[in-house]
């Protein structure tokens, strides 16, 4: 049996849906959480000088969505076959297209600015991202609620992670999206994801 | 890959998020419908792909969006995507931080429209995110690599993403490889390898 060991801050964010992970699949890690004044003293034992980094038996991985990739694959979370894997791959890729979007309101520093670019994301982008992620589902999840062939993988547990933090913006965002808000009940229903929910440190991002 | 099933690779006539793709394809030796749609032909199948973007790929009556998706199912179809899972990641990893410099590359050259903001953020990609991110996978190949391959002992898709993205870099800068001993190095290895260099020998030069 592998060690694994999940460096990340205390927060939600890049680290979550690999702790989601090893949280559907029963598998124990050590879940290292640095406090802003720790990390400087760690960051040059990373091997890109950023977190969150995956250790697997002495091997440093960096790079979020390969660390998650990873891990779901030892788990099988990834999907069955290559194929599937693909289709995973690609729902995941459309939803880092979606954060990657969002980033620019985000991160505007002029507070006015700030406020009216992130308005208008959430009304006017956002729900084309959505509708895409319904496409997808519907295309690839044959007829079931996860995204793909109607079975658990980490692209739902990704999908999960980042609209709660879209819904703290805007909660009534998945209102026109039945598919997505199903989609969202079935993966807080399964008993070990809802164990981890509710014990989990309650963070905004 | 199935000798029976035919690999149809839709995007535009250039490199772009599809050249990674074609490189896996050439150096696994496997054949494949390489569409090349004008705007008017594109404007007329955009209903058509999931997202309504390009590449998709298409097989057996499936479509296949996002680029990074595609090459990576090519590459593990073709044996170009590490001898196990841990090689896997380390390709992923590779591929994961030289798609930071692309994306990056693509927002300040094509995706700014106000020419200040365009200058800056060019500025700030040449002087800060480039260099940064060169040293990064320097870091990585050193690690996961041999000195010559990216990650392990032989030729992955990671060596042939990295090998498509620094040709723009290049166009940037010519010498940005020359502080980085293993990815110049990779490159000439990469450029070397028989059907890499018959396909960049044939291969016609595209606006982008």
């Amino acid at each position: 049996m592998p060690s694994y060991k999940l460096y990340y801050f205390n927060v939600r964010s890049r680290a979550e849906v690999s702790r989601l992970i090893f949280a559907a699949a029963g598998e124990k890690y050590e879940d290292v959480r640095y406090e802003q004044d720790e990390w400087p003293a760690h960051k040059d034992e990373m091997p890109l000088g950023q977190i969150p980094v995956l250790e697997v038996d002495g091997v440093k991985l960096p790079q979020s969505r390969t660390i998650a990739r990873y891990l779901a694959k030892q788990f099988h979370l990834a999907g069955k076959d290559n194929f599937e894997q693909a289709k995973v791959d690609a729902v995941v890729d459309t939803i880092y297209d979606l954060l990657n979007a969002f980033a620019t309101p985000f991160f505007e520093k002029d507070e006015a600015k700030k406020e009216e670019l992130t308005k208008k994301f959430l009304s006017e982008e956002l729900p084309k991202h959505l509708q895409n992620f319904e496409t997808l589902g519907k295309l690839y999840g044959n007829g079931g609620h996860f995204f793909v062939d109607n079975q658990l993988t980490w692209a739902d547990l990704l999908f999960y992670n980042y609209i709660q933090s879209f819904m703290e913006f805007k909660a009534d965002c998945l209102n026109n999206f039945p598919w997505l808000q199903q989609n969202r009940a079935e993966v807080e229903k399964q008993p070990k994801i809802a164990e981890y929910l509710k014990n989990r440190p309650n963070l905004q991002f | 890959m199935s000798s029976s099933t035919i690999y149809s690779l839709h995007y535009f006539n250039g490199r772009g998020r599809a050249e990674a793709t074609r490189l896996i394809f050439a150096q696994a030796g496997q054949k494949f419908e390489d569409l090349r749609h004008t705007q008017d032909e594109w404007a007329k199948l955009k209903g058509q792909m999931p997202l309504g973007q390009i590449p998709v790929l298409e097989f057996d009556g499936e479509k296949l969006p996002q680029s990074l998706a595609i090459a990576r199912y090519a590459a593990r179809k073709t044996k170009l995507a590490g001898k196990d899972d841990l090689e896997s990641a380390k390709c992923d990893v590779i591929v994961d931080t030289m798609q930071e410099v692309n994306e990056a590359y693509y927002h300040a050259w094509f995706h700014i429209k106000d020419a200040q903001q365009k200058e800056t953020e060019q500025t700030k990609f040449k002087s800060d995110t480039l260099p940064q991110k060169l040293t990064g996978l320097e870091t990585l190949m050193n690690k996961f690599g041999n000195g010559t391959w990216a990650v392990g002992d032989n030729v992955t898709w990671a060596d042939l993403l990295v090998f498509d993205s620094i040709q723009n870099v290049l166009k940037i800068d010519d010498q940005a490889l020359e502080k980085h001993a293993t990815l110049k190095k990779n490159h000439e290895a990469v450029k070397k390898l028989p059907n890499i260099a018959a396909y960049l020998a044939n291969r016609k030069e595209t606006a982008f």
